[in-house]
């Protein structure tokens, strides 16, 4: 592979980095490495024209990951010496603030250039990273809002919001969060998966039942081979029986059942250690 | 000359930077049609409260996300017209319809009017002397004898179906197609794309699609 080449000194650093900036890798500590190998050499430096500065852009996002801050604080003069006024470079500036935990020189930047280009979603993002980079939860919910209250679509920000969410235990939101993520994208099974979870920590028996029929959808959409919604489902059902006492849910004790027939199925093929733990618990689930 | 054209790069900084401005609003606009759009079409995989709960969040009569006032709609409407772009692009597509059709139908008319081009099996009662014999001012013709305008326009609109079958859905001999094309277009002028969506979602009736897959997970792991 190219990445090996590279590494051993033989392969072409450009054609390597053009292809991680296609492909949005991140090889923060490769691309210093080579990257700033590339730039220090001059006529390597001519050869690539008018890519250099793409180049020097990788190199200083690559080098504040690995806080080699003093190579990017290099990249970062020597773009403005070519580009004052970018908007482009004004963004790495913010970052590197924020990489020296100077944050609110670093809110300032930002700030400065959103009145420049108010529909910038990369600045929008790095608001947010501020608030997350501090530690403050809160502020960061409230900078996604704000970023979601323009770009609702980005299914990535959702994401984001709804861990956040779950990591302020704020579990009623961050339903909300999974349900626009089911509906971007209907057959996938972890959309479906988190959500079942999230109502399942909920609790109460109808948070139970939602639960449960988005674990069993979870199952039909992984092919029965998700694990997690298989326990789910003999979890959910058995809560719900307890919850219910007498009354007990008569359609649900064939899914419970099969669910934990296949447990045991695929216990018995990956993990005969354990399969008597398994057994166990899932016999005390049983109605 | 002998001189290539050189572009200079400040030229070519100031086209990038200033091509890039995206709109604010109009960024906002666009999410949001689309996020109504995933709404409308996997609304059934949520649980009923929630999509109505989201409908209602668009459509709400006060500050509903898709709501438009009145008054913003008549001035998207006038700004349409006046839009330099889009009033050509309608005028270059009408002109584009319009003037093959008229010269198709004024030679048509000069060539084959007077004459009488088919008879019909079938006897037919004096009322459809208007539409069969266009042409032709003699009531004392049998009805069943069709003039050749009339033959025209007849094999126009009737063999339409046929041609589409046989050439495939699209192609030129299909003016009729256009021009219905138009006229659902002048039709529908004032609608932008926001009430677009937000009468979509009104019609839409929430079915929770959850319980079918619960089913379809048993037979799944049977």
């Amino acid at each position: 592979m190219l990445e090996t080449t590279v590494d051993e000194g033989v392969g072409d650093v450009v054609e390597w980095l053009a292809l991680l900036r296609k492909f949005k890798l991140r090889r923060s500590d490769k691309v210093t490495i080579h990257g700033c190998a590339l730039l220090s050499d001059p006529s390597s430096r001519k050869k690539l024209g008018s890519e250099v500065w793409t180049v020097y852009e990788q190199v200083a996002i690559a080098s504040m990951d690995c806080q080699c801050l003093d190579i990017s604080n290099l990249c970062i003069e020597r773009l403005l010496s070519k580009f004052s006024n970018s908007v482009r470079v004004g963004r790495l500036e913010g970052m590197l603030y924020e990489a020296k935990g100077q944050w609110q020189q670093a809110e300032k930047k930002y700030q400065n250039l959103l009145e420049l280009q108010p529909a910038d979603a990369f600045i929008h993002k790095r608001k947010v990273a501020i608030a997350k980079g501090q530690g403050n939860l809160s502020s960061a919910v409230e900078a996604l809002k704000q970023y979601l209250d323009i770009f609702m679509a980005d299914h990535e920000a959702w994401r984001e919001l709804a861990e956040i969410y779950i990591s302020l235990q704020k579990y009623n939101q961050a339903a909300f969060c999974y349900e626009e993520l089911i509906m971007m994208d209907t057959s996938n099974a972890n959309w479906h998966l988190n959500y079942a979870e999230v109502y399942y920590t909920i609790g109460g028996v109808e948070s139970l039942r939602i639960a449960k029929k988005y674990y069993a959808s979870a199952i039909k959409l992984s092919a029965g081979k998700n694990l997690r919604a298989l326990y789910g489902i003999c979890l959910c059902s058995a809560a719900i029986n307890q919850a219910k006492g007498r009354n007990k849910d008569e359609e649900s004790i064939d899914l419970q059942s099969l669910a934990s027939s296949v447990i045991l199925k695929e216990y018995k093929e990956k993990c005969p250690k354990k399969l008597a733990l398994v057994t166990s618990v899932l016999e005390k689930q049983k109605p | 000359m002998a001189n290539d054209l050189v572009l200079d790069t400040a030229i070519r900084d100031w086209l990038l930077r200033s091509t890039n401005t995206p709109d604010l609003k109009a960024v906002k606009e666009g999410q949001l049609v689309v996020r109504a759009r995933y709404l409308k079409a996997a609304g059934n995989f949520i649980p009923a409260r929630a999509f109505k709960s989201r409908r209602s969040y668009y459509n709400n009569e006060e500050n509903g996300l898709l709501h438009v006032p009145k008054s913003q709609v008549q001035n998207m409407q006038a700004q349409m017209f006046s839009d330099p772009n889009m009033a050509m692009d309608m005028m270059k597509k009408n002109l584009s319809i319009i003037i093959p059709q008229t010269l198709t139908f004024a030679w048509v008319n000069f060539f084959f009017s007077g004459f009488v081009a088919a008879k019909i099996p079938f006897p037919l009662t004096q009322r459809f002397r208007p539409m069969l014999q266009n042409g032709i001012d003699l009531s004392s013709v049998d009805v069943s004898y069709v003039s050749s305008r009339s033959w025209y326009f007849l094999n126009l609109f009737g063999l339409r179906g046929f041609f589409s079958l046989i050439l495939g859905e699209e192609n030129a001999t299909d003016d009729t197609q256009k021009m219905m094309e138009m006229g659902g277009q002048m039709g529908g002028f004032g609608v932008d794309p926001l009430t677009a969506e937000k009468d979509g979602l009104e019609l839409i009736q929430h079915e929770w699609a959850l319980p079918k897959l619960e089913q379809q997970a048993e037979s799944v792991l049977r």
